[in-house]
């Protein structure tokens, strides 16, 4: 299986701050196939979050292209973009973002009404129950721990089987141990659903899962590496 | 030290603050401003009536009487304590133009005056000439000066004729300026001035005839009112003479003004209150925004006690702001508009900064604040420093606690009754803090069943996304809704209630009236022509209905021989002189309810029939003995029957009617209604007038027109004072809108992420307005539909029916600016990238 389903050409984000415009990512190229798991690690400011982000279509691009599943979506407004969105990328964020006026079943449930899920509910309560929150189901984000408000982001990203799962830092606002269980989670998803992971990290440990790394510094590819394929050689 | 720590903070702290000060200062302001302005121009009408007493009464005391002149001992008194005397006739009259079918008529009052008129103050005519030059006669005709309305009205210029009675006068001047027309009071028909000499031969002021004599008097310098007025009293008692002196020289004025500015305070200060509910919403979202602030002050070791002093030294900083805005506001802007509103009162007035009004604008803007911001500000002590760990949002507290929950009662206590006591409308007043504190629970209320049925029905809602968004958010746990609903529901409320008032007003003037009212009253028939009159009308097929009665004056003295106010009380039958009739017979439609009309041709002593309901308010049963004086003369009555009156059907209704026999010989008129096709009223008018010269005719119509005049003026100032409101209840929708802004940017940004479009999220955004708007509405339309019965009924007597279209208007007007301001407010989340948004909270 060798089909890619990101494609980034000459990915070019100038923002413009109280500073004048700013160049925050220069110029990205790479591609990422089918059921791969990818970690973007580098210090902090190196503009992973802003890659994520344009790979999401949160943000974009200023020039370059980005295709994602076959769409271009440097071309799509932000409809679209939203359309798209539904049952094809599932995002995971550092502080959750989950709807606070909204129960951890309802928010769950959210993508999948939106894209049109007759069953939309019987599928959250699945898939918080696989994540092991089956009595939280009825408890607001403020009234869950840190991991759980972690665990039902993951399961909200997850639960309309996206082709693609976007995590920014998703442990990095956790501690070891819950921080350990939630990556399990994600990558058990990927190796269940076949969906394809990018993570952003710092924690060296953690990009050591993954199937291959991308060091950006300064909104630069800086370096890339295969961690399981250098073990086999060795 | 904590003190000058919490200083310290507060001042750190103020110096990043934002918009959520402008809605805090802005609905202070504008409640504060509306007080003091109302105040303002009260107490300087108040300062002139009282500054210039006898300029507005024209002399230091006057003495009237109905439809006489003053008797020989009356007048004997007056010479003995008086410097200077003026006599002043005051009746209406048709003034008339052309002769025959061509003639063209309108009712005038005449004030005709002797040589000494004004003892004080300046007539002013227009072209600038005295009064006695004006008032010369010319060619053998005398002059007269008149209001320019009435010259309008009869197409009269300068120098043309026109008749009174039978009576040619040249109209010579308009009448710019009458020095005494507040004492006036309520006239149906613009005034002409004559000289009292000219009327002779005029056929006018026969016997019987309706009219007022006022005698103006100067007093030579030191006299003591009060001694003067009890000798009066005592001298010519149960004479039916009015007392009035410059110590008030404008009685009925100053109690119109007196109610209306504390109504319109009243108004001003439901206006505080939709301000109030906006400061509250204001200093929960800024304090809302500083959580975080808090917690890591406390984690550093402020105590709570400094992190209250520190906020709650800001919002005093900010208060006294507001207050200090809302007295400029309010106390400048009536003195720059000074010539603007002098030019619409009937006296010279000088409108200049009050301090008892600013004194009284800035307790209630204090306790205001005070009232509403302490509730959000003393949750600043529940914040724990774990906040910065988890967010405890819902899990904090809502209930005050025992001790500021009394010192909130008290703030409320003392609002309420500063306005009670300081308003003088206690009813009202009353009325009013009830409505507020009633509306708020209610809307309280209707937030609460908000959210539950919010709650209770999302799972319905499932499978339709921008539904359950709208309603979890309105469900969930923060309490946007609540304030919402409690800011706009009020604001809604009180305009509502003063739609449903204004326009019950407007609808009992205009409605209801014309369609059971006479074409006409006529008065000053005299006894010799009302067989005639009565033979013109009987011919005529396009009238419907005639009434006429005879009418005498008659001041009700005493009750079984003694003093009438000993036994009854204040009662208004016994203020002043009332009308007395007299019939052989029932009058047709009376219902006689106790004892027996006197039989036919009926000789003996005199008997009365006297109205049921002012009989029993007064203690009067058959077989008492009143003494009426009419005309000087006393006359011993035994009450022989009790009546129904209904005296709301603009029908003639008398109090007291006695047997023929008993007035024989007092000089009196005849007075009827007319009902008629107004189609025949014209030639109805003009065959009566051309026989009988000296009858006035009142056209009813003109008459309410004149009434809605005088309540078009109230209704207008009510409507600024209700402008204010609204302009405070917008600011308020503005401030929670904008307060709700940063919580939807990132709902929206989160929503996008997950695939919603902009129109979806739009759509929820709406629905969410337009449920709560609905919940605010139903409310509002409730609430003001009782508010209005309750004024109506209450404090107007009269009769409520509820208007829908004013309260549709009103709420559907509400609800729409809500949804307009939340949209408005919604542009900046819907076109903010997702990406920025959340980046920003990593
Ligand atoms: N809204 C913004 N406007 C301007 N510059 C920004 C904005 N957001 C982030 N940046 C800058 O872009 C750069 C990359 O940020 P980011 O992608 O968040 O880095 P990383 O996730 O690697 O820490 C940083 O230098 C940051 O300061
Ligand atoms: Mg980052």
């Amino acid at each position: 299986m060798n089909d890619v389903v990101l494609k980034l050409d000459k990915a070019q984000l100038t923002l413009s701050g109280n500073a004048g415009a700013l160049d925050i990512l220069r110029g990205i190229s790479l591609e990422v196939t089918r059921g791969e798991s990818l970690g973007l690690v580098g210090p902090s400011g190196s503009g992973k979050s802003s890659l994520l982000m344009i790979m999401g279509g949160l943000e974009r691009a200023t020039s370059g292209r980005v295709m994602a599943l076959d769409h271009d979506l440097t071309a799509m407004d932000e409809d679209a973009l939203a359309r798209f969105r539904r049952g094809n990328m599932g995002i995971v964020f550092q502080s959750f973002h989950l709807i606070p006026t909204m129960t951890a079943l309802e928010n769950v449930a959210v993508p999948l009404e939106l894209a049109g899920a007759a069953d939309a509910f019987d599928r959250a309560a699945a898939e918080l129950g696989a994540m092991g929150l089956g009595s939280r189901m009825n408890h607001y984000p403020a009234q869950l721990s840190g991991g759980e408000q972690q665990r039902v982001a993951l399961a909200r990203a997850a639960a309309p089987r996206p082709a693609i799962l976007l995590a920014d830092e998703p442990t990095g606002n956790l501690d070891g141990t819950t921080g350990a269980a939630i990556m399990d989670l994600l990558f058990d998803l990927r190796d269940r659903h076949g969906a394809t992971l990018i993570l952003v990290t710092h924690a060296p440990e953690l990009a050591q899962r993954c199937d291959r790394i991308i060091r950006l510094a300064d909104g630069r590819i800086d370096a890339e590496d295969r961690p399981h394929a250098s073990k086999v050689a060795e | 030290m904590t003190l000058g720590t919490a200083a310290r903070f507060a001042r750190r702290e103020m110096r990043g603050s934002r918009s959520g000060f402008v809605v805090f200062l802005l609905c202070l302001t504008l409640g504060v401003a509306a007080i003091a302005a109302v105040g303002t121009v009260r107490a300087a009408i108040t300062r002139s009536i009282a500054d210039q007493g006898a300029v507005l009464l024209g002399g230091d005391v006057q003495m009237s009487f109905t439809y006489r002149f003053a008797s020989e001992d009356e007048r004997a008194f007056m010479e003995k304590n008086a410097a200077r005397i003026s006599e002043i006739v005051d009746f209406r009259s048709m003034a008339v133009v052309g002769q025959g079918d061509a003639a063209d008529r309108a009712l005038t009052q005449v004030k005709a005056i002797d040589g000494a008129y004004p003892l004080t103050g300046q007539v002013i005519l227009d072209p600038p000439m005295s009064l006695d030059e004006a008032l010369a006669p010319q060619d053998g005709i005398p002059g007269a000066v008149a209001d320019p309305v009435l010259a309008d009205r009869l197409g009269l210029s300068l120098g043309d004729r026109f008749r009174l009675g039978v009576k040619e006068f040249r109209l010579s001047a308009h009448l710019m300026r009458e020095p005494d027309s507040a004492t006036a009071g309520f006239t149906l028909g613009p005034r002409t001035i004559l000289r009292s000499a000219d009327l002779a031969g005029s056929g006018l002021l026969e016997p019987g005839s309706l009219f007022d004599t006022r005698y103006r008097l100067l007093l030579p310098a030191g006299t003591d009112l009060s001694q003067l007025e009890a000798k009066a009293q005592g001298a010519l008692a149960d004479s039916g003479m009015r007392w009035q002196d410059s110590r008030n020289g404008a009685p009925g004025m100053q109690r119109f003004v007196d109610r209306m500015g504390s109504f319109l305070v009243l108004v001003g200060l439901a206006g505080l209150a939709v301000g109030g509910v906006g400061i509250g919403a204001a200093v929960r979202s800024y304090l809302d925004g500083k959580t975080e602030t808090i917690a890591v002050l406390k984690s550093l070791g402020a105590s709570s006690s400094t992190i209250f002093a520190t906020y709650l030294l800001q919002i005093a900083v900010l208060a006294a702001a507001g207050i200090l805005g809302g007295l400029i506001l309010g106390g400048f802007a009536p003195i720059l508009a000074g010539p603007l509103i002098a030019a619409r009162l009937p006296i010279p007035v000088e409108i200049g900064l009050d301090l008892r009004t600013l004194a009284e604008a800035t307790l209630y803007g204090a306790l205001a604040a005070a009232l509403f911001a302490l509730w959000p500000l003393a949750r600043t002590r529940d914040v724990k420093a774990a906040e910065l760990f988890r967010d405890l949002g819902p899990n904090r507290r809502n209930w005050p606690g025992w001790r500021l929950g009394a010192i909130l009662v008290a703030l409320a206590l003392a609002l309420a009754g500063s306005a009670i006591i300081l308003s003088g409308l206690q009813r009202l007043a009353f009325g009013t803090v009830g409505g507020i504190v009633g509306a708020l629970a209610l809307l309280a209320l209707a937030a609460a069943a908000l959210r539950f049925l919010a709650r209770r029905f999302s799972h319905r809602a499932r499978g339709r996304p921008a539904l359950r968004l709208a309603l979890s958010a309105i469900g969930g746990p923060r309490q946007e809704a609540t304030s919402v609903v409690l800011s706009l529901g009020l604001g809604l409320s009180v305009l509502a209630a003063i739609g449903q008032i204004d326009a019950n007003l407007r609808n009992a003037i205009a409605g209801d009236l014309p369609d059971i009212a006479p074409s006409f009253f006529f008065v000053d028939i005299q006894p010799d022509q009302i067989e005639g009159f009565r033979a013109r009308l009987a011919g005529d097929p396009e009238v419907t209905r005639v009434e006429d009665a005879p009418m005498l004056r008659a001041v009700l003295t005493r009750i079984n021989g003694e003093d009438a106010r000993k036994v009854a009380g204040d009662h208004w039958v016994l203020r002043g002189d009332r009308g007395l009739t007299y019939s052989a017979l029932p009058p047709p439609n009376t219902d006689i309810v106790a004892g027996k009309w006197w039989p036919k041709g009926y000789d003996g002593p005199p008997q009365m029939s006297f109205a049921r309901e002012e009989a029993e308010e007064m203690g009067l049963k058959l077989g008492d003995v009143v003494t009426v004086n009419v005309l000087g003369r006393d006359i011993d009555a035994t009450i022989t029957s009790l009546r129904e009156v209904t005296f709301e059907t603009a029908g003639i209704g008398f109090v007291m009617a006695m047997d023929p026999a008993a007035l024989q010989g007092a000089p009196h008129s005849w007075i009827a209604t007319v009902y008629a096709d107004p189609g025949a009223e014209a030639a109805i008018l003009r065959d009566l007038s051309n026989i009988y010269p000296n009858i006035t005719a009142i056209r009813v119509r003109d008459a309410i027109d004149r009434v809605s005049d005088a309540l078009t003026a109230i209704a207008r100032a009510t409507a600024i004072a209700a402008g204010v409101t609204l302009l405070t209840g917008l600011v308020v929708l503005i401030g929670a809108a904008a307060a709700g802004e940063r919580a939807r940017v990132y709902e929206a940004a989160v929503l996008k992420t997950l695939g919603a479009t902009r129109a979806m999220i739009l759509g929820s955004f709406a629905l969410r307005s337009a449920l709560m708007g609905a919940a605010a509405g139903i409310v509002a339309v409730a609430f003001g539909a009782i508010a209005g019965w309750w004024v109506m009924v209450f404090v107007m007597q009269g009769s409520y029916r509820f208007e829908a279209l004013s309260a549709f208007v009103i709420v559907t007007g509400g609800a729409l600016m809500t949804l307009i301001a939340g949209l408005l407010f919604a542009l900046r989340p819907l076109s903010a990238r997702p990406a920025s948004v959340l980046r920003a909270r990593d």
